[in-house]
């Protein structure tokens, strides 16, 4: 018996020693159980297991949520592009007729094509931007006119969506593709004139109506602004509130309805936020519609509550005798304050500000009520000037059902989890780094 | 210099009054256009009425130029798919929490933590995204397969895929609650013979009731005030059912719809917008304020 303890004990303290968890009664006796005890451990494994699934099943859908995302978005950092043997001719160049000039070294290619519905399906391999390109091209360097050259001119989506597929030996599912573009495509990619390559729209381009052209820049630039926006009135109104809160309010119940109203305010659905912004920034204030200005205003409501809360948690963490002593040396209140306990706590501070931040950077609900949801083509330049954000841009692509825009939205979901990424490690490096354990 | 303390004082507590003044402009706001609402939509239709539907005519003279605003189908979709959701999130949630707190391993905690921070910290947006692209289409391929119609906008896609995103905060705030816990109180369980799952559910989580419940109202008042998963893989339609393989509209997405575009401000419709967002905050509120009262008047001391 008591050897049975003894070896029990020695079990005990080498997973203790292990940090293997809880010591978890287990019988080692070679003794044939009574039912009960069955029926009790089996319920035990059962109740344990359960635990264990629940957990499973979110790390499952979360790895299928990345694996899905990735695996559609990541044809959208490629597209096709065709190398068409470009003549600028001069007359054509002095009318503007790019499209002209797009078209003819179009039949060039592929002279045997005759019927005006063929050349018109033959246009649409190319795509809708090309003239505008070649314009630009030409604004550029004046000297390419009465030339020839061979450019690499994006492909129309449908077409790029099909050649990735047939790259993949997926070829039904090419979306609207007619025979003769499929025998096109396949002459061109024989003749090694139709290629993948890195597609840079995607990263220098806004919003588009064609998929080919349609990027994130746009989108970027304007999650930024309105986070700048964000930060410069939530950071400042927060901090403030909270060392009022914490190291100023005598507790009265003023303080504690105000901690209340915080509390709830950190619960209301985000969508209400949008509301106010509504009605009380576009239709009292008159500021611009779909403006990051106001779409940060909104969103700096929305974070208020929690950098408040954070600030005083990291407030509290201060030990007092910091305070005591520098208030023995001397110091004010509000030199004990912004002196000493502030700076103690600003590493916390910053923790919770930059996570409050990743949460407004992925908002989208309230910034469709007050307009930000408009087809923003060119990146914003001012404040005021319309915007649009990333998780935005997602959301208007989702709800395209074009082929070519279902690839964009994985692949600008996948930016913005980037981004998240990187805010969320910063806060993580922020918090190793320079947080002080009392 | 005595001066100075007090004007960096009045100014700390201007900017306190300042977010103060931030719920007193959401109700102010929100509460004019819907008590203009009022004005034009008897009470009673709004909250007793079966039939929703905004669209108004653009002529004052068509027919069915006024829209009727009977919110119940709507207050019943949302109720509809916020139960999906805490179908999935209240299981998966509360054994998460406990199967963290009490049997995992540091090592396993220091993986399975993480992962479901992540999963709170994805955007409601993606979680649509996925609902839409991947979710769907799985569901109703699956409803053929045993001879089921599931809605391609069904409730239950909308639920499933928001429960999942409500899991971690449901976990977190249960796990709290479950680890505060006096250890004592579970060795006491143990050394009399109890099982570990014994002592959960016999002492640990009677302990813990409180807090679990109000956990549980949180995460339905997080589902409620939900909106992107639902604008995304709910559907428009206002149908009054509770049967979750049918396309159902929530409070969120109706006011996402009839306030995006551009609309006069003062139409019927966007004021119904306003109506329902009041309704929205006010649940909410009622939700969060129930939550706090639980944990305050139940949650026993162990000093």
């Amino acid at each position: 018996m008591i050897k049975l303890f003894e070896r029990r004990t020695r079990i005990a303290m080498d997973r203790a020693k292990k940090k293997k968890g809880p010591f978890i009664y287990k019988s080692y006796s070679k003794k044939p159980k009574h039912r009960w005890v069955k029926k009790r451990k089996a319920a035990e494994r059962r109740f344990r297991r359960a635990g264990f699934i629940a957990i499973a099943i979110s790390s499952l859908f979360l790895a299928s949520l990345v694996w899905n995302i990735v695996s559609s978005g990541r044809s959208a950092f490629t597209e096709a592009q065709i190398s068409l043997q470009i003549e600028f001719q001069a007359d054509l160049v002095e009318q503007g007729a790019y499209r002209k000039i797009v078209q003819n070294s179009l039949i060039a290619l592929f002279p045997e094509v005759e019927d005006r519905k063929e050349k018109r399906a033959l246009f649409g391999l190319v795509s809708r931007n090309a003239p505008h390109m070649l314009k630009k091209l030409i604004e550029e360097n004046p000297a390419l006119v009465s030339t020839k050259k061979d450019i690499w001119i994006p492909a129309a989506s449908t077409v790029s969506v099909f050649y990735k597929q047939r790259l993949k030996e997926q070829s039904k599912r090419g979306g609207k593709i007619t025979a003769s573009h499929a025998a096109w495509i396949t002459q061109l990619a024989r003749s090694d004139r139709m290629q993948l390559k890195f597609n840079m729209a995607f990263f220098k381009n806004g919003d588009s109506r064609e998929a080919e052209q349609a990027g994130v820049l746009a989108s970027s630039i304007g999650s930024f602004m309105t986070i700048l926006i964000c930060i410069a009135m939530a950071f400042p109104l927060g901090v403030a509130t909270a060392i009022y809160l914490e190291e100023f309010a005598r507790k009265s119940w003023f303080t504690d309805f105000i901690e209340i109203n915080i509390n709830n305010l950190a619960a209301v659905p985000s969508i209400i936020f949008g509301l106010l912004g509504l009605s009380i920034y576009l239709n009292l204030f008159g500021l611009p519609r779909s403006s990051s200005l106001v779409g940060g205003m909104v969103l700096a409501l929305l974070i208020l509550p929690v950098i408040v809360i954070a600030t005083r948690n990291a407030l509290q963490a201060v030990p007092p005798s910091i305070r005591y002593a520098a208030a023995a040396l001397g110091a004010t209140p509000t030199q004990v304050v912004f002196h000493h306990t502030l700076i103690y706590a600003l590493p916390g501070i910053m923790t919770g500000v930059i996570l409050s931040i990743a949460r407004a950077f992925g908002e989208t609900a309230p910034l469709l009520m007050i307009g930000m949801v408009a087809f923003v083509a060119d990146v914003p330049k001012t404040f005021v000037d319309p915007a649009t954000t990333l998780p935005v841009q997602v959301y208007l692509w989702a709800s395209n059902p074009e082929l070519g825009f279902v690839e964009k939205t994985a692949a600008a979901i996948m930016v913005l989890l980037i981004f998240m990424v990187l805010i969320n490690l910063l806060a993580i490096y922020i918090r190793r780094r320079f947080e002080i354990k009392w | 210099m005595a001066k100075f303390e007090e004007w960096i004082k009045a100014s700390l507590l201007a900017c306190t009054m300042l977010s103060v003044l931030v719920t007193a402009l959401i109700v102010l706001s929100v509460l004019s256009e819907t008590i203009r609402f009022f004005s034009y939509i008897p009470l009673a239709d709004f909250f007793f009425g079966t039939e929703w539907s905004p669209q108004t005519a653009i002529r004052a003279d068509q027919a069915g130029s006024s829209g009727t605003f009977g919110a119940v189908p709507v207050f019943m979709g949302t109720f509809l798919v916020t139960l999906i959701a805490m179908a999935v999130a209240a299981p998966l949630g509360l054994y998460a929490a406990i199967y963290l707190s009490v049997y995992a391993s540091a090592r396993f905690r220091a993986w399975a933590k993480p992962i479901l921070e992540i999963l709170a910290g994805v955007p409601s947006v993606v979680y649509g995204y996925f609902a839409v692209i991947t979710l769907a289409p799985l569901l109703r391929a699956g409803g053929d397969m045993i001879g089921l119609s599931i809605a391609s906008e069904s409730a239950l896609t909308a639920g499933t895929v928001m429960g999942i995103m409500i899991t971690p905060y449901v976990m977190s705030l249960s796990e709290d609650v479950i680890s505060s816990v006096p250890k004592s109180l579970s060795f006491g369980s143990l050394a009399i013979g109890a099982t570990q799952s014994e002592t959960v559910k016999k002492v640990i989580l009677p302990a813990a009731l409180p807090g679990i419940v109000s956990a549980l109202l949180l995460g339905v008042s997080r589902g409620i005030g939900e909106t992107m998963v639902v604008v995304m893989a709910a559907g428009l339609a206002a149908n009054l059912t509770l049967n979750p393989l049918a396309s159902v509209t929530t409070a969120t997405v109706q006011i996402v719809t009839l306030l995006v575009g551009d609309h006069e401000f003062d139409s019927d419709k966007t004021l119904a917008a306003f109506a329902l967002g009041f309704s929205l905050f006010f649940m909410t509120l009622l939700l969060n304020i129930v939550a706090l009262i639980i944990v305050k008047k139940y949650r026993e001391r162990y000093d």
